[in-house]
């Protein structure tokens, strides 16, 4: 059997031409070689690439001669028979050749399919300039994105919230930590992933009732009425952000949120600051005429004198508020000054001295501290107890027996009344102490300190200027007709409604804000004027003051003679 | 977009010309319109006390983010804008110029309503998002600005067809005159024509370095063969063509990448950032 060579090729107009030719020979070689019974001008085709020999009863047995395989009806192979009555197709490279039959002949027909000899393809159809054949799509990136930060920072928390059971506590809005705009507060720090609890209900803002849930405790700061009153001199722009917010369902001024913005940093609630106050104490007269209260806007440049509370009569121990102003004195019931003790060539600063650290006195005589004795946590001082502060010096022994003094007992006029009369005054009470010098027995200034013969602790005299009580305190009848002293009421707070804290003034000296030392008169009130505290404390921006001071440094909101939040131990510095 | 912008020197200074570019457009109208956005909002970010700490959640604050979130709004309609290209006061061009100007002016307008407060949450995100949007913006302009010219003076007149079919043309000679070659050059022969000048990856394309490249790999393997005949030599000549075509064909398609790649993240961040800010408003009122 002979083979026949069909070549088909296509011109540049897609006609096809048709050329046959008969082959002689029953073996034909395959290759790139010109040489080659059938040319396969492919660079992928070997130069002597495969054989076909043309077997009986009209099979062809196809052989590659190197090692490169050929394709058989598209599957790799380096041998193959093929019956051409049946057919088949070979591939080399680009050049596709079917095996047939034609009348006796095999027939070869040669084909080239991919014409372009680059062999990446037809590149002009690739459009391979732009980026969009080695990036995802502008618009599937677009939308991918969309989605994903629709459903995880929006869908999420709303479906959440909608079907989230407020009865269950440990049931909480899932994904609304990413709304957070910031750490809540450190009182608040429990609520941090519980955004639900301030923020009930969806699209209406945190409500006063929400917050009050918590804080049951606190209550207005002034009648309603007055606050409201107190607000109509706001700025005309104040008033129209106020109309806007309430559009939008704020609650108004004087809420909850409007002073405590939350989600500031986990820290300290920072307290409102003094535009807050000022917005109505700065012309409070004029919306409120007929407040008590003096305008107040800054402490530096608008605030009033202060007004304690000073004991007036001292009988009655009825207080009124005075300015300072004013030049208020106080009638606290005792009739000493305080110079009589520290002047430090006063006998009671003498006596202190000699008596020295066995009473807990220095050198120098009597200081402050001898008597005013500071609180556990330094805020005030202690009420003055006699036992404590004065018995040192001032004994209230009238008697003794034996190796054992008896003393009067100090605010008891009853039980001084029964001991002065029972006491056996024939004998003189002997001083323990022998004095040396001019003080010596027989010497001029001895005196025998005997009760029997001193006025002071006779029962007549006792409670009278000349009496023991008579030297600090003054006589008068009791309404029961006995005889008694005046009561004393020293005070331990004078500013009822702003807060002032020692300890934070403690490394000031007590005289630097008291004159007590020049005080001649039992009846001088020791307290410092507004203008002694500006020498430190001026207003919130004042920057050149030493210690800027804002309204709640002193004063509390809501509870008016409460400490206050930046007085109560985590007090920040100003910058 | 056609018009280059900076490179109109040659048309006078400020007179307007049709050759204007967009950021010079109108006398830089839209610049000075930006920069008293950005003052007036500076001024009144630094004049308003908002207690205790400035934040998006005060007056001041919400009118910036009005502000902002109506400039992202419409700075993104540029992307539909852009399909109709009209002449006129409010031609496309004003429009982009604007777009750019006001785009800028954002950084500001919105750095402001943010009162410096960051942190990780969708709000941040938003205005993380928009700054990679301003940011590959700006990338955008200075492309613009730049590689046009630099784009032209590769090209050298050609067309990007024609580009392909210088390579085709060389292709095809090489096809030819490397089939008397044996086994192992006409495997490198075949091997640079069947590599893909737009079959490599984006970094290949933006940084133009090809270090695997199958017709230089050709070109020094025949050369360490030894062999001089002269169907070697013409296929080497060849390649050296075929070589140079395809460098000036990389370098058009480097500056075409540069010139749109930064789209690639400017057109997905903005959706992403239409998101985010959707998100941030509805989250900001939910929780009010």
């Amino acid at each position: 059997m002979s083979f026949k060579l069909r070549t088909i090729e296509l011109t540049a107009t897609g006609r096809e031409i048709v050329r046959d030719r008969d082959i002689a020979s029953d073996n034909l070689s395959i290759g790139r070689a010109a040489e080659n019974d059938i040319h396969l001008p492919d660079l992928a085709v070997e130069s002597r690439h495969a054989t076909a020999t043309a077997l009986a009863g009209g099979r062809v047995s196809i052989k590659a001669v190197g090692k490169l395989s050929f394709t058989i009806d598209g599957s790799d192979s380096t041998e193959t028979f093929i019956d051409s009555a049946a057919g088949a197709e070979l591939g080399f490279g680009t050049y596709r050749i079917t095996v047939s039959r034609d009348g006796d002949a095999i027939l070869l027909t040669v084909r080239q399919f991919e014409e372009s000899a680059t062999r990446s393809g037809d590149l002009e159809e690739k459009g391979g300039f732009s980026l969009s054949g080695v990036l995802p799509g502008k618009r599937i990136m677009s939308w991918s994105l969309v989605g994903a930060i629709l459903a995880v920072f929006l869908a999420l928390p709303v479906i959440s919230h909608m079907f989230y059971d407020p009865a269950d506590k440990d049931n909480t809005v899932i994904g609304d930590s990413s709304w957070s705009t910031g750490d809540l507060s450190l009182a608040h720090h429990k609520l941090e992933d519980q955004c639900e609890a301030c923020h009930v209900d969806a699209f209406v803002s945190v409500r006063d009732e929400t917050c009050v849930s918590c804080h049951e405790d606190i209550h207005d700061h002034a009648d309603p009425e007055r606050l409201a009153a107190s607000r109509s001199g706001h700025p005309l722009g104040q008033k129209f952000l106020w109309a806007v917010a309430d559009t939008f369902g704020k609650e108004g001024p004087g809420s909850c949120a409007d002073c405590h913005v939350e989600h500031e940093g986990a820290r300290d609630m920072e307290s409102p600051h003094q535009k807050f106050c000022a917005d109505c104490h700065g012309a409070l007269a004029e919306s409120v005429p007929d407040t008590r209260l003096g305008d107040a806007s800054d402490f530096g440049t608008l605030h009033p004198q202060f007004t304690p509370a000073v004991v007036a009569d001292a009988a009655t121990r009825e207080k009124v508020r005075i300015s300072l102003d004013k030049k208020p004195t106080e009638d606290h019931g005792l009739k000493f000054p305080h110079k009589l003790h520290l002047n430090p060539k006063g006998g009671a600063a003498r006596m202190a001295a000699n008596i020295g650290s066995a009473g807990g006195y220095g050198a120098k005589g009597m200081q402050c501290k001898d008597c005013h004795r500071p609180t556990e946590d330094g805020i005030r001082f202690k009420p003055i107890k006699m036992e404590r502060d004065c018995e040192a010096c001032h004994s209230l022994s009238y008697d003794k027996v034996g190796g054992i003094f008896r003393k009067l007992s100090h605010g008891d006029v009853d039980q001084l009344i029964a001991d002065l009369s029972a006491g056996d005054l024939s004998q003189p009470t002997l001083t323990p102490r022998r004095r040396p010098g001019d003080y010596a027995e027989g010497r001029p200034y001895h005196f025998n300190f005997s009760g029997s013969v001193w006025k002071g602790l006779q029962l007549q005299t006792a409670l009278s200027d000349e009496g023991i009580c008579g030297e600090c305190h003054r006589p008068m009848v009791q309404s029961d007709g006995k005889p008694g002293v005046i009561p004393v009421t020293l005070s331990t707070r004078y500013m009822q409604n702003g807060w002032f804290d020692h300890k934070a003034h403690k490394q000031e000296k007590c005289a630097s804000c008291h004159f007590a030392e020049k005080s001649d008169k039992a009846s001088d009130l020791l307290l410092p004027g507004i203008k002694d505290c500006r020498t430190c404390h001026l207003g919130e921006d004042a920057h050149e003051a030493d210690v800027p001071s804002s309204c709640a440094m002193c004063h509390s909101y809501h509870v008016p003679s409460q400490v206050t939040h930046q007085s109560g131990g985590n007090r920040k510095k100003k910058g | 977009m056609a018009t280059a912008p900076g490179n109109d020197a040659a048309h006078g200074h400020g007179a307007p010309s049709s050759h204007e570019g967009f950021l010079r457009h109108g006398r830089f109208r839209w610049l000075k319109i930006a920069t008293v956005l950005c003052a007036v909002s500076l001024v009144a970010y630094l004049a308003v006390d908002v207690e205790p700490r400035p934040n998006g959640g005060s007056w001041i604050g919400y009118a910036l983010g009005t502000i902002g979130a109506g400039l992202i709004v419409w700075l993104s309609l540029l992307g539909i804008r852009k399909r109709a290209i009209t002449p006129g006061r409010w031609s496309l061009k004003a429009w982009t110029s604007a777009h750019v100007y006001l785009g800028l002016s954002l950084i500001v307008v919105a750095t402001l309503h943010t009162g410096f407060q960051l942190g990780l949450n969708v709000h941040t995100l938003a205005y993380a998002l928009m700054m990679l949007v301003i940011l590959s913006g700006i990338f955008g302009i200075w492309v613009y600005a730049t590689l046009p010219s630099a784009l032209s003076n590769n090209r050298e007149e050609m067309t990007q067809g024609q580009m392909v079919d210088a390579i085709k043309g060389l292709d095809r000679q090489l096809n030819d005159a490397a089939q008397p070659l044996g086994r192992a050059e006409a495997d490198l022969v075949l091997a640079a024509l069947s590599e893909d000048p737009f079959g490599h990856g984006l970094w290949r394309r933006l940084s133009g370095n090809y270090p695997d490249c199958a017709t230089q790999a050709a070109l020094e393997r025949l050369a360490l063969t030894g062999t001089s005949s002269a169907e070697t030599e013409r296929v080497e000549k060849l390649l050296v063509r075929r070589k140079a075509q395809l460098e000036r064909l990389r370098r058009h398609m480097r500056l075409k990448a540069l010139l749109e790649v930064w789209l690639y993240v400017h057109v997905p961040a903005t959706m992403a950032l239409l998101a985010a800010l959707l998100a941030h408003i509805i989250s900001v009122f939910f929780y009010w």
